[in-house]
């Protein structure tokens, strides 16, 4: 997005604050719980001075990245694997195809009898699921590289190693970036679910808390702060992608096909 | 003179669903340092298996195939590829130089490697775009930078596989005197595959005509032209006509 894009998207959301806002204060909607944005806005000042707000971020953040990470490891190692061995591929295709379907939600009861109300059985709701986004996008990056990057590598005498190195891995890593992505924003969203219904820890939980403590204000702040999580999230990831891999962006159609 | 490449008897076979597919069939050739050896005949004629089986990417099923004496059985050194398709062959996340950088990485420490791009893309005039990425550039600069990434490697000879097919008209005709002068400037010999007669024609001492399946080539013309061409005066000349007339009948089989 360009600096114009960025101001006109920023007036966008301003407009539709002020529109909510307006219509919390006239009186024209009828909800009893719909705070206005300003109200939410001091909810949020109010969490921030007490103490358990920011470890209840940290918490969140925490098994949010840590889950998202054992996902990425697994699924970059598993799609390599794939993504070279055409063998591999054939046998576990489609036991793949059987298991990513499958709604990660549905195992948040699976993890808590497992693991109990602890960090194992969130990470492990974040993990099932966000491994298949990576562990694919990387397998179809290298099993759909052209053959003519391989008749380049070889025409150049290029080694094995030197070969995958200078050009299979990289020739992937726009694809694999995709499904980084991917799996950061499913991350978020498996935390704070497993922390709704399992863990009582974090974002989740004190979104659920607040709820049922019928603080609506409190609520809708730890909702735009779990957003806010997601948004710079995605935002971080994409500043490391753009210093380590300079050529792929700028490139029209390259990064955001297949993403959102 | 002697020969750069010497190919005897060569066939190719390959697999195809349950039987096997004769590609190539008894091709013979020499090519000559510093000569420009143009392919022409049509699709699916073994064209590019034929560059292919001599750049050592695809093993031959029988016959020789010598490179300065030497049979091969892998892509030699000093031989360089050129593609037609620019965007597939570039390393995309490359800037211009480090594309052309690619086949000298290894074998040159990084000061005379720097040395060895500049020159380089001071051959095909793309010094000010070292820093571009290659989808930053129009179609023939592209092609140019893959040019750059084959002279890299001070090729003694080039295998050039149909590399201004994609090209408008302006841009194949401007690329094509630069080859020749690249050929010049190089001594580099050319193998050079199209299915434009003309071009053959233009650029060739010799053209080949290949017909198949399975491809063997089937005549031979030597292309009496001045060395050096013109795209006006050369393409209108009596000769060139005759020579354009000959190759085609030769495609059509009348001659």
């Amino acid at each position: 997005m360009n600096d114009r894009g960025l101001v006109q998207g920023a007036g966008g959301l301003a407009a539709f604050l002020l529109l909510w806002e307006a219509v919390v204060r006239s009186g024209s909607a009828t909800f009893d719980y719909l705070p206005a944005p300003s109200a939410i806005l001091a909810a949020l000042g109010r969490l921030a001075a007490g103490g358990a707000f920011w470890g209840e971020i940290g918490h969140t953040l925490l098994a949010t990245l840590l889950g998202w990470a054992i996902a990425v490891l697994i699924g970059v190692v598993a799609g390599l694997a794939l993504g070279l061995s055409p063998w591999l591929r054939r046998y576990s295709l489609a036991s793949i195809e059987a298991l990513r379907p499958l709604p990660g939600v549905a195992f948040a009861p699976v993890g808590l009898l497992a693991f109990g109300f602890s960090l194992q059985m969130e990470l492990a709701v974040i993990v099932l699921p966000t491994l298949w986004p990576v562990l694919v996008n990387t397998m179809g990056g290298i099993s759909a590289l052209s053959p003519r990057l391989g008749e380049v590598a070889r025409s150049f005498r290029l080694g094995r190693f030197e070969a995958t190195m200078k050009v299979y891995a990289p020739a992937a890593a726009a694809s694999v970036l995709v499904g980084l992505r991917l799996s950061m924003s499913l991350a978020v969203v498996m935390a704070v679910i497993a922390e709704m219904v399992g863990n009582p820890q974090g974002l989740g939980y004190a979104v659920v808390r607040e709820q049922q403590a019928l603080r609506p204000a409190e609520m809708f702040g730890y909702v735009f702060v779990i957003g806010l999580i997601g948004i710079l999230m995605n935002w971080a990831l994409m500043a490391f992608a753009r210093r380590a891999l300079p050529g792929e962006f700028g490139r029209p159609l390259a990064m955001d096909a297949g993403v959102r | 003179m002697s020969a750069v490449f010497d190919l005897a008897a060569v066939a190719l076979r390959l697999p195809v669903g349950g039987g096997v597919r004769e590609i190539l069939s008894d091709v013979h050739l020499s090519l000559a340092e510093g000569e420009v050896y143009t392919i022409v005949g049509a699709s699916g004629s073994g064209k590019t298996s034929l560059l292919r089986v001599m750049g050592g990417l695809t093993r031959a099923s029988a016959g020789s195939i010598r490179f300065r004496g030497v049979p091969i059985d892998a892509p030699p050194a000093g031989v360089a590829f050129v593609f037609q398709d620019y965007a597939g062959a570039l390393l995309q996340w490359r800037t211009v130089a480090r594309n052309v950088a690619l086949g000298v990485e290894r074998s040159l420490a990084k000061p005379e490697r720097g040395l060895r791009v500049a020159e380089a893309l001071r051959l095909v005039g793309l010094e000010a775009h070292a820093g571009d990425f290659p989808w930053q550039l129009s179609g023939g600069m592209q092609q140019r930078v893959q040019l750059a990434r084959a002279l890299a490697i001070r090729p003694s000879v080039l295998l050039m596989d149909e590399p201004f097919a994609a090209l408008d008209a302006m841009t194949k005709a401007g690329l094509q005197d630069e080859l020749l002068r690249l050929r010049d400037q190089t001594g580099a010999s050319i193998v050079f595959i199209t299915h434009d007669i003309e071009e053959a024609v233009y650029l060739g001492d010799r053209v080949a005509v290949l017909k198949g399946p399975p491809g063997t080539i089937a005549h031979t013309f030597t292309i009496d032209l001045p060395r050096t061409r013109e795209q006006i005066a050369t393409r209108e000349s009596p000769a060139f006509l005759r020579l354009r007339h000959q190759v085609h009948d030769a495609i059509r089989g009348r001659a």
